[in-house]
């Protein structure tokens, strides 16, 4: 009851994800090491967010508590009213790395939370089917991951955890090791499905232009200990063309925000 | 094909100095190395009056036995080992321990415990190949991929389900390897028990013509368990193959 004066924003919108004054300190070689301080953010139902910040400025470890796969400090995190104390289905996680289970087939991967849940195969491959047709991979329902390219892998990653129906999707640079086009093709993808299913999604990037092109809202965390230096609301209407004047010179501030970090 | 060639040239270099050697210029005699001929003469009596059949069958039989007992109890306990470092801890001393003790140094127990016959083969071999299962296995475990277990359970798997759905097929090509060096020491500890707690099977076999100056006896059973050896490592590379994620 105490946490309902956190329930609403200022435009009394929905929050689905509290962040409260977190702090997260590793121990390294005997000295404790701070790699986020004091971070303060709400995010809100609907919202896509994006934080930047240079290399290992702690996006990964901010995204990762959220997810509830790693622990603050100090500091607390509520998912709606609960304090987040473990991964949940509500949390789905598009990671940096493949982690498409190599051997199940495209289809089977996708259908793991569902199955996990205990559906019935039938009902279980249906939902997976649809979410496989949303990000155009219909045709590869029965190959094996190995046989995907990067692009595509990462199509079924977010196809695996979209298909869970979460309250947020959590993506830590799940683009970063593709091509400038694929890269593109992926982002207007993701802004599609995201209109469309109506999630919330909290998106980590170094990548300034990614950041822009995505977002509602582009927080910016500075290095070591990372902290939130600025937030950038993002009001372009989607799909975003990247050399309009506005876009370029938002990329432009931001970009010069973080090369003083470095 | 070019590899098969390849492979070829050495042991039909062997089996050509092997002939010069004993039958073309007679330098070693009979008993001390029997040339190719004999030992085909022998290969031929064995398999007529169905010796040989008989014990390679016995021994396969051993070694599958003793093997499926290994599985049974080093997979499941490696992947507890792997998995849970409480249950590691509690067993990892004794496992430590016992590891080190050659197979053969079994025998006299297995014989004292369970006699000669089927009961102490399948121990001395489950001695044997337990421990590569088994190590196999928690290795498996224990370097499954973590970012496999974390989207396991963001996307709402139970620490079970993980388990299950996650760690064991993430390891199942260690536990592959594992099977396939089980069958190597398998193998060898079915011959070596045979040879000592036995009567019948290809170790007894080796030994028995030996006593008998029948090497070229002795020579065929050797081979037999050079061609079973290699054909479980064939068979073993391609189910390696088959699971290699
Ligand atoms: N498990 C850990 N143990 C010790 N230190 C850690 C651990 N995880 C992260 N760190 C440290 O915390 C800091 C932030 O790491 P993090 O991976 O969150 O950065 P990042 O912003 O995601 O970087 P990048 O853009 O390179 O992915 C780094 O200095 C890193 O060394
Ligand atoms: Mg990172």
């Amino acid at each position: 009851m105490c946490r309902l004066s956190f329930q609403q924003n200022r435009e009394g919108g929905e929050l689905v994800i509290t962040l409260e004054n977190i702090t997260k300190s590793f121990i390294q070689e005997e000295k404790e090491h701070t790699s986020l301080q004091n971070i303060n953010l709400n995010v809100n139902k609907g919202e896509f967010l994006c934080i930047v910040g240079p290399s290992g400025c702690g996006k990964t470890t901010l995204l990762r508590m959220i997810a509830g796969l790693d622990f603050p400090t100090n500091g607390r995190i509520f998912e709606g009213e609960t304090e987040i104390s473990c991964p949940s289905r509500e949390r789905g996680y598009v990671f940096q790395q493949y982690s498409l289970f190599p051997w199940r087939n495209v289809l089977d991967n996708i259908a793991f939370g569902l199955e996990v849940k205990g559906l019935e195969e039938k009902e279980r491959y249906q939902k997976a089917r649809k979410y496989l047709k949303m990000v155009g991979l219909s045709q590869y329902e029965s190959s094996s991951p190995k046989e995907l390219s990067g692009g595509m892998k990462q199509r079924v990653a977010i196809a695996r955890s979209l298909v869970n129906d979460p309250q947020v999707l959590l993506m830590d640079e799940p683009f970063s090791a593709l091509d400038v086009q694929t890269r593109h093709k992926l982002q207007e993808e993701l802004v599609r499905i995201w209109s469309e299913e109506q999630k919330t999604i909290i998106f980590v990037t170094h990548n300034v232009d990614e950041a822009i092109f995505l977002a509602d809202r582009v927080v910016v965390l500075s290095h070591g200990p990372g902290k939130i230096i600025k937030t950038f609301n993002i009001n372009l209407n989607r799909i975003r063309d990247r050399s309009t004047p506005e876009f370029l010179n938002l990329k432009k501030e931001i970009t010069s925000l973080l090369e003083i970090e470095l | 094909m070019r590899k098969m060639f390849i492979s070829l040239i050495l042991p039909v270099s062997v089996i050509i100095i092997w002939t010069i050697l004993t039958t073309f210029t007679g330098l070693i005699p009979s008993y001390f190395l029997p040339s190719p001929s004999e030992v085909l003469q022998s290969f031929e009596t064995l398999l007529m009056n169905g010796q040989l059949v008989q014990d390679t069958s016995l021994t396969l039989m051993r070694v599958v036995l003793g093997l499926t007992v290994s599985a049974l109890v080093g997979i499941p306990l490696g992947i507890l080992m792997g998995w849970s470092n409480a249950v590691k801890d509690f067993s990892s001393l004794m496992v430590g321990i016992i590891r080190p003790i050659p197979p053969i140094a079994w025998i006299p127990f297995a014989i004292l415990w369970f006699g000669v016959g089927l009961e102490s083969a399948i121990f001395i071999i489950f001695v044997g190949s337990v421990f590569p299962i088994l190590i196999n296995t928690l290795d498996g475990v224990k370097r499954v991929d973590k970012v496999l277990l974390e989207s396991a359970y963001t996307l709402g798997a139970s620490n079970s389900q993980v388990l299950l759905k996650v760690a064991v097929p993430a390891s199942l090509p260690s536990v592959v390897t594992g099977l396939k060096v089980g069958v190597g020491v398998g193998l060898m500890c079915t011959v070596a028990a045979e040879m000592i707690g036995s009567s019948s099977g290809l170790g007894y076999l080796i030994f028995t013509s030996t006593s008998m100056l029948d090497t070229g006896s002795a020579i065929v059973g050797m081979l037999t368990i050079g061609v079973i050896g290699l054909c479980a490592d064939y068979l073993f590379s391609r189910i390696e193959k088959e699971v290699s994620w």
